[in-house]
């Protein structure tokens, strides 16, 4: 039976995946096969949904690199029969689809944020014109890759255990050597799940005064993120705070945004909050078509003023 | 210091049409254009006479992005409750080559643009043009970005509030008389909502034009025009009358009052807005004129001050065009000389006094006192709009002759006043 | 070792309007330019050749206005353009821009790096770039925050989900970079009016012997409905904080 092949470099998100595809297979009548190359844990991979887990030994999948990957995945793609495979849409999964996807002839879809079956075919929505637009998109080939974006799906636990398989991969070693890895070692910010967020942008002139948006944070019991530009520009904040196209997504009950300017990289972040509540200087900025309330004045007299006044 | 022939400040319809034509003739010219691309900042009403035009670009007209040829004039005279339309349509505008028609900045200047690079000129956008450099009390360049650029020629063509002009010590900082300020939106509705509010067919278009209480007794007007599927909608008032009324209004408070009255909304109404500008026009007539070359120096379109105010109307394109390209002719005359000195430079206001340009301004040159009369603005249209009120206005008692009517809102005195306004008028 | 940098033609984001009714966007008559990311993978070319010589070579597919378009590229420092030129480019998928550009990538002698964006600005797929180097059966390396060649040899550090890793691979080699690998310079009015004079050699997809095939259909592309309040408090006192802070408690989202 032909098959959603599965695979993410992160088992957590290979599970959540499989969840998806397990309701996807059922409703387009495909079986659900999971390739759990380089995992430290592909036992873990036995009831999550999938009928077949791919494994193999071979040497070079020891670390991840995208081209031996995907040449490993094409071989595992055909003996699994695949016609969906289905990629976590991380940074590595997102180069992994690409060159899989040219390997294959297949036509592929990454950063999907929904995906569902309608008259027979899988449909995808993603990101278009740089977030202010949301595309719906099906793929034509025979043979489609698909990468997920992180948080669809839900792992499942199945009574039915998936027969492990292992392949013979025939591979080359990556001409890209890996000389060193550093570990972003962020915090476990959970800026997804947060009820209240409390956004900063580079209205904020130095670091030191992000201690009022803390302030604010902490008397909502929220968490404080930011635009893109305060963490890879200032390094002010770790990367996992941005918010937005290249960042993340939240859906919090109330978002505060302080200083930003509103372009749709970012806002496209923060367009599920339930309200949002934003303080710029500028009059005319973009950040005001997307906000509930808006305080047009400096953030260095608003903040304060709204932190006492929540306070009291 | 980077040299070229010829330095043209601003990618107006001024600079586009004098680029135009220079790079034609094989001249090596460059434009310098502060906004993002041709045509962003640029604000006009939206009507464009092309006869007197025509023969100024040659060759371009047929494929030009114009949005819809003018069949219907209509003027409206507002009090504030009443208003008098009169609509003129004639067939003979609905057939080509038509006269005038409705224009988008935006999509127009940028087509002339590329008309012009087509033709070898160079466009610089994005960079702003702070100063002149003079060497002996002549323009041998400008300083753009921080550069210096050298040129036989300078013509500036930056609009209204000329800093070329003034840099070059042609033009003083004005007096608010000469100026004008101008709001205007554009509406965008679907094509058919459009030609059925409008009664268009095809590509038919309309010219509204509205005097009276919108301005609140202040010199100027509103106007209205069709494009393809949009309306640009605005307001021009003087900005000396502006200063001293009391108690003081904001010209975008007149222009959102003007948008309510029954005879708008309705027009406008489920429409988007898509775009909002305002803008300074020069009103000055002959006497706002800058002096038009020096050494060095070319001055066209509006930078010139060569924009008229014909009642509520501003016509400023034409002015434009046909000057650009006359200064153009300039410039390749005094190539033939080897000189750029002011007296060789001189054959520019000939060829203008020639031209519709000066001849309109001389024609018109009594327009702004005569159009300075506040009267225009507040009396006449109430003093129409009472008198028509009062004959379609039927009431319990008998019905009072015409002449008792225009007797009872007209006094000798004001009489008097309409014969001395009319002669005004007739000057113009 | 020549330097080629694929950049690419799209709307000028900040130009694009929503239509309210419908929620289409406006693309009409929208002005063009380079994406922004592709701006910080040509900047990079240009620094790379200043250290280690060659020329940069801009590759582009897109439609007929690229010729015009392209001269940004070459104002900030592209020596030539390779351009593929068709309407079909429009909207076009990831793959058939890979296929043309890796055909034009072909003409060029002696090529070591060919550096792109992380993303385009419109479609923002990452793909262009893994598939270009499968074409071309060539190493990548992606999401590249800073970048050093030396003796033919490429050292990255590549900037991912979770951590940095620093990479070293042989030329030639296909690179995609992140916006923060550098600033992207603003030309100079003599750098722009230099630019229209540069070589540029421009292609039709036949010429190469391409077809452009698509594989992805867009069923529909809107905006999502944004119904905001847009309340907006003018001065910032503590009045205006006052009334937010009751309208807030009003829906029950502070001091529950
Ligand atoms: C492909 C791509 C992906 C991107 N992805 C992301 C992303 O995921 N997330 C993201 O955030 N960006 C992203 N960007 C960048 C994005 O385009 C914007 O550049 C960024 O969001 C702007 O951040 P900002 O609002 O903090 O800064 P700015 O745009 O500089 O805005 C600062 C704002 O602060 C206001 N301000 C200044 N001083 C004060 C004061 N004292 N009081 C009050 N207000 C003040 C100003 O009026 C201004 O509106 C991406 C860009 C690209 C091209
Ligand atoms: C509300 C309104 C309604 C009007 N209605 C009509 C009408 O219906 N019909 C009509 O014919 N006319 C109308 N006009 C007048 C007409 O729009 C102008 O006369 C015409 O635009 C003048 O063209 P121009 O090329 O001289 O100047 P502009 O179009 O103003 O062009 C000047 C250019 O120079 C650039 N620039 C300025 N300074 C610099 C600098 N230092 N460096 C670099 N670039 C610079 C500007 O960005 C601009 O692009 C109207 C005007 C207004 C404001
Ligand atoms: N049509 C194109 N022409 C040239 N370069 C392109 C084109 N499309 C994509 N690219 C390059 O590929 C990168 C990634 O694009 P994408 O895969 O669309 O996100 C861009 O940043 C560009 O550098």
């Amino acid at each position: 039976m032909a098959a959603i092949l599965v695979f993410s470099e992160r088992d957590d998100i290979a599970w959540q995946l499989l969840g998806k595809a397990a309701e996807l297979g059922r409703e387009m009548g495909l079986g659900v096969a999971a390739a759990a190359l380089g995992s430290a844990d592909p036992g873990g991979y036995a009831n999550r949904g999938a009928q077949k887990v791919y494994i193999s030994k071979n040497e070079q999948l020891k670390t991840f690199e995208a081209s031996v990957y995907a040449e490993a995945l094409s071989q595992v793609a055909k003996q699994a029969d695949a016609a969906v495979i289905l990629i976590g849409s991380t940074r590595r999964g997102k180069e992994l689809a690409g060159r899989l996807a040219q390997k294959l002839g297949a036509g592929c879809i990454s950063d999907a944020g929904s995906l569902e079956v309608k008259d027979g075919r899988l449909v995808c929505t993603r990101n278009a014109l740089g977030g202010a637009t949301v595309a719906t998109q099906t793929i034509t080939t025979e043979l489609q890759v698909i990468a997920v974006s992180p948080g669809l799906g839900e792992p499942i636990e199945s009574p039915e255990t998936a027969e492990m398989v292992e392949v013979e991969l025939a591979l080359k070693p990556s001409a890209v050597k890996v000389i060193a890895r550093s570990e972003k070692g962020q915090g476990a910010v959970d800026i997804e799940g947060a009820e209240v967020l409390v956004c900063v942008g580079k209205g904020f002139t130095r670091q030191e005064d992000l201690k009022m948006a803390e302030e604010l944070a902490e008397v909502l019991g929220g968490l404080v993120a930011c635009t893109k530009p305060l963490a890879t520009d200032e390094k002010w904040l770790p990367e996992d705070r941005v918010i937005g196209l290249s960042g993340k997504s939240g859906k919090p009950n109330l978002a505060i945004c302080l200083g930003i300017s509103g372009q749709v990289q970012f806002t496209v972040g923060i367009r599920d909050a339930k309200t949002i509540v934003a303080v710029n200087q500028d009059p005319n900025a973009f950040i005001w078509q997307m906000a509930d309330y808006g305080i047009v004045g400096d953030l260095y007299e608003v903040v304060p003023r709204l932190t006492a006044a929540l306070k009291g | 210091m980077e040299k070229f022939d010829v330095v043209i400040v601003g990618a107006g319809l001024a600079g586009l049409s004098a680029a135009y034509t220079l790079a034609r003739a094989g001249v090596e010219v460059v434009v310098i254009e502060r906004g993002d691309y041709p045509g962003a900042k640029n604000v006009t009403g939206g009507r464009l006479y092309v006869n007197p035009v025509r023969q100024y670009l040659p060759d371009i007209w047929e494929e030009a992005p114009l949005e819809r040829h003018v069949t219907n004039e209509l003027l409206t005279m507002m009090s504030s409750e009443n208003s008098t339309t009169i609509r003129f349509r004639s067939e003979k505008f609905n057939r080509p080559p038509y006269q005038s028609y409705t224009v988008l900045r935006g999509t127009f200047d940028r087509w002339l643009a590329s008309k012009a690079e087509a033709e070898g000129a160079m466009l610089v956008t994005k960079n702003l043009v702070d100063d002149v450099i003079k060497e002996n009390g002549r323009v041998i360049g400008v300083v753009a970005g921080g550069e210096e650029l050298g040129a036989d020629v300078v013509i500036a063509c930056d609009g209204v509030l000329s800093l070329i002009a003034e840099k070059a010590g042609l033009r003083s900082p004005g007096d608010p008389r000469n100026y004008a300020v101008g709001l205007k939106e554009v509406i965008e509705l679907p094509r058919e909502t459009l030609e059925d509010r409008f009664g268009l067919t095809g590509d038919e278009g309309v010219a509204q034009l509205f005097m009276g209480s919108l301005t609140q007794g202040c010199f100027g007007g509103g106007f209205l025009y069709t494009n393809k599927s949009s309306i640009s909608l605005g307001m021009v008032v003087g900005v000396k009358d502006l200063m001293e009324k009391k108690p003081q209004v904001e010209v975008p408070y007149l222009l959102e009052e003007f948008k309510q009255r029954p005879e708008i909304a309705p027009l406008i109404k489920g429409g988007e807005l898509v775009e909002y500008s305002a803008h300074v026009i020069p009103e000055g007539g002959m006497a706002g004129l800058t002096t038009l070359f020096s050494d060095g120096l070319l001055v066209a379109g509006d930078a010139a001050g060569f924009s008229l105010n014909m009642g509520i109307t501003v016509r400023g394109m034409e002015f434009a065009i046909a000057s650009g390209v006359i200064a153009a002719r300039a410039v390749q005359q005094a190539r033939e000389r080897n000189d750029f000195s002011a007296a060789s430079l001189a054959c520019y206001q000939q060829m203008l006094e020639q031209s519709f340009v000066l001849q309109d301004f001389k024609t018109f040159r009594h327009a702004p006192q005569f159009l300075e009369n506040p009267r225009l603005f507040s009396f006449y249209p109430e003093f129409a709009d009472r008198i028509l009120e009062e004959v379609f206005t039927f009431g319990e008692g008998p019905k009072a002759k015409l002449s008792d009517t225009v007797r009872k809102h007209l006094s000798f005195g004001e009489a008097w006043r309409i014969a001395r306004d009319l002669w005004g008028g007739l000057k113009i | 070792m020549n330097i080629i940098v694929c950049v690419k033609q799209t709307v000028d984001l900040q130009q694009v309007r929503i239509r309210k009714e419908t929620r289409e966007p406006v693309l009409d008559n929208i002005p063009l330019t380079i994406g922004n990311i592709d701006k910080n993978a040509l900047e990079e070319a240009v620094r790379i050749r200043d250290k280690v010589g060659g020329k940069v070579i801009a590759v582009s597919a897109g439609s007929e206005q690229l010729t015009d378009t392209i001269k940004e590229a070459l104002a900030m420092g592209a020596d030539e353009a390779i351009l593929v030129i068709s309407t079909e480019f429009e909207g076009a998928d990831s793959g058939a821009a890979a296929a043309a550009l890796a055909q034009a990538i072909k003409r060029v002698e002696d090529y070591g790096i060919i550096l792109l964006g992380e993303g385009s600005a419109d479609n923002y797929s990452g793909q262009v770039g893994p598939r270009l180097a499968e074409i071309l059966d060539l190493p990548q390396v992606t999401y590249v925050s800073s970048l050093e060649v030396e003796n033919g040899t490429i050292k990255a550090v590549r900037n991912l989900d979770d951590c940095f890793e620093t990479v070293e691979v042989g030329v030639p080699a296909v690179v995609s970079v992140v916006s923060e690998i550098n600033e992207p310079r603003i030309p100079s009015v003599t750098q722009i009016l230099k630019a229209g004079k540069k070589p540029k050699q421009v292609f039709k997809p036949e010429d190469l012997g391409i077809e452009i095939t698509r594989s992805i259909t867009t069923l529909s592309n809107l905006a999502p409905d944004q119904d905001r309040k847009r309340i907006l408090f003018q001065e910032g006192t503590d009045k205006d904080v006052a009334s937010l802070v009751s309208a807030l408690e009003a829906e029950g989202l502070v001091r529950r």
